[in-house]
């Protein structure tokens, strides 16, 4: 359920606006002053919202104030401004103080839930184009283990928010180990058939690409789950290693 | 009325400014005519430089009371629009949410008080502006007639308690003796109310306003309204009384108001030769207006 914050210390017209919203399908919060407001957004009692409708002449800090220091304070919820005033100065300043939209007293009802469905769904779509740019995970081969996922054809490791782009060379390891996960893997057979090498060839390189996908793949490098070293042969990727027994 | 005394100020800076000018000019040429003689040079010079000097600091003091006067306009037009657009934004939302939705039986008899109470927001609100009009064109001399005046504070006390939705203890008024005065029943009545409103307004939800009325200097009838309110610093207690005058501070901001109220009090005291005034202990400490009209003979 979309979330509404209404800043209006006109009584009437903040209960007004909570009943229409609360019927549109809003849960709605009612504040009736600048800082409450701010510290529903920004500060301690922080929380999220979809959208607000802020008025402009309130006590204390006004519409144009808090807007601007919601927006100063990395806060981007979409903003809809609701005024008497109308001269077109009044207008520029809340857009520049960074209102998305602005709407004076007296409104029309439906005017202003169209709007307010017009700026959600603003930031449905953008949320959508947000997952549209990152890879569709059903689209790209992909293999997932523990918090981390591989896009191969993308040269990317995923680690619960954060993206490594991979080198090709890297990625060609790792998509070897994993499709011979389990099993023991020797520098030569690796050298052979990622690089296209023979197997005397100096193994020195191998390594460094190994250390190198420890660090991202492995939660602690130093004592890897993932990538272990088999003495003697080569190295080994478990998918999901067994927990040592205490 | 703005309009011409706008139009004698700009006058009178044209003329100040036209006449630092010949001065000025005065004093290059006596400078010319007179370097032969060095005593009235001397003379001459520092009684044309005071006159510039002092036409110059009239000049700024003037200014700058025009653009106060401008702020004021601009500030008190902001407070109307706000004053007369919100009952108004308030009435449309209820009536269309009236039409266009289920609303159940409960909230449909609130949602028509809600309405009922705008509109006399919005009214109280026109009747002022249009009363500031009339009493400041001072066209309609007032509709004198002979007049009690503890039975129109009771009467505004009635009107209050109900506007306000608040306890009957929140304003005490015992009507003592009779006070007859000659005056113009509507302006007196609208200036004991805007007294009790502002009383009201300015001190919140816990407003405790006690109301007398009395003989005083064995020739007026006086009205005091005494309020437990913010209070108010002694260089405003005059200026309060100013048309479009508000205090600046977080208390204006949360008190809405258009600048007319104690500027309509004053007016209609004078215009029936009475007199208005505030008094108050300083900020947090309460306030006490006092209205009085002369006694009728």
């Amino acid at each position: 359920m979309k979330r509404v914050l209404v800043v209006e210390d006109e009584a009437h017209l903040a209960e007004g606006l909570r009943f229409n919203l609360e019927q549109e399908g809003y849960t709605v919060e009612v504040v009736d002053n600048g800082e409450s407001a701010l510290e529903l957004l920004i500060g301690e009692k922080r929380q999220p919202f979809d959208i607000v409708v802020l008025d402009v002449m309130l006590p204390g800090k006004d519409g144009f104030a808090v807007v601007a220091e919601m927006r100063g304070a990395g806060q981007y919820v979409p903003t809809l401004m609701l005024t008497a005033r109308d001269h077109s100065q009044d207008v520029l300043s809340g857009f520049s103080a960074g209102a998305d939209d602005y709407l004076t007293k007296p409104f029309d009802l439906e005017i202003l839930i169209a709007r307010i469905r017009g700026l959600l769904r603003r930031g449905e779509w953008l949320r959508r184009d947000a997952l549209k740019a990152a890879p569709p995970p059903d689209l790209a081969e992909s293999f997932s283990f523990g918090d981390k996922t591989v896009y191969f054809d993308l040269l990317e490791l995923r680690v619960r928010d954060q993206i490594f782009p991979l080198t090709l060379m890297e990625m060609n390891v790792l998509r070897y180990l994993i499709t011979h996960a389990g099993r023991p893997v020797s520098r030569g057979e690796m050298l052979e058939e990622v690089w296209g090498l023979r197997e005397d060839t100096d193994t020195r390189a191998l390594d460094n690409f190994i250390v190198r996908l420890r660090k991202y793949i492995e939660d602690d490098p130093g004592k890897p789950q993932h990538l272990l070293a088999v003495r003697g042969v080569g190295y080994r990727f478990l998918a999901f290693p067994q927990k040592p027994a205490v | 009325m703005i309009g011409s005394g706008r139009k004698k100020s700009i006058a009178f800076f044209i003329a100040l400014g036209a006449g630092m000018i010949l001065v000025a000019l005065l004093l290059y040429l006596g400078g010319v005519v007179l370097n032969w003689r060095d005593g009235i040079r001397l003379f001459f010079g520092i009684v044309l430089l005071a006159v510039i000097i002092a036409g110059v600091a009239l000049n700024t003091i003037f200014l700058v009371r025009e653009i106060r006067r401008n702020e004021q306009h601009d500030a008190f037009i902001n407070a109307v629009t706000h004053e007369l657009k919100t009952p108004i934004a308030s009435i449309r939302l209820y009536a269309e949410t009236l039409q266009t939705r289920a609303v159940d039986e409960a909230k449909r008899k609130e949602f028509y008080r809600i309405i009922l109470q705008d509109s006399d927001r919005l009214l109280s609100t026109i009747e002022q502006i249009l009363r500031t009009g009339r009493i400041g064109a001072n066209t309609r001399p007032p509709n004198i007639s002979p007049v009690n005046l503890p039975d129109i504070v009771s009467e505004s006390v009635l009107r209050a308690r109900v506007l306000h939705n608040i306890p009957n203890e929140a304003i005490r008024y015992q009507p003592l003796e009779k006070l007859q005065i000659l005056g113009d029943l509507d302006e007196v009545r609208a200036a004991v109310s805007n007294l009790l409103d502002n009383a009201i307004k300015y001190s919140g939800s816990n407003a405790r306003v006690v109301v007398e009325t009395g003989m005083a200097d064995g020739k007026y009838a006086s009205v005091r309204v005494t309020d437990n309110g913010p209070g108010i610093p002694e260089p405003e207690l005059k200026r309060i009384f100013k048309r479009f005058y508000r205090m600046s501070g977080p208390l204006a901001t949360r008190v809405k108001g258009t600048g007319l109220g104690l500027f309509i009090v004053r007016s209609v005291a004078r215009r029936h030769g009475g007199r208005a005034w505030a008094e108050s202990a300083g900020p947090g400490r309460g306030s006490t207006f006092v209205l009085q009209f002369p006694l009728a003979k």
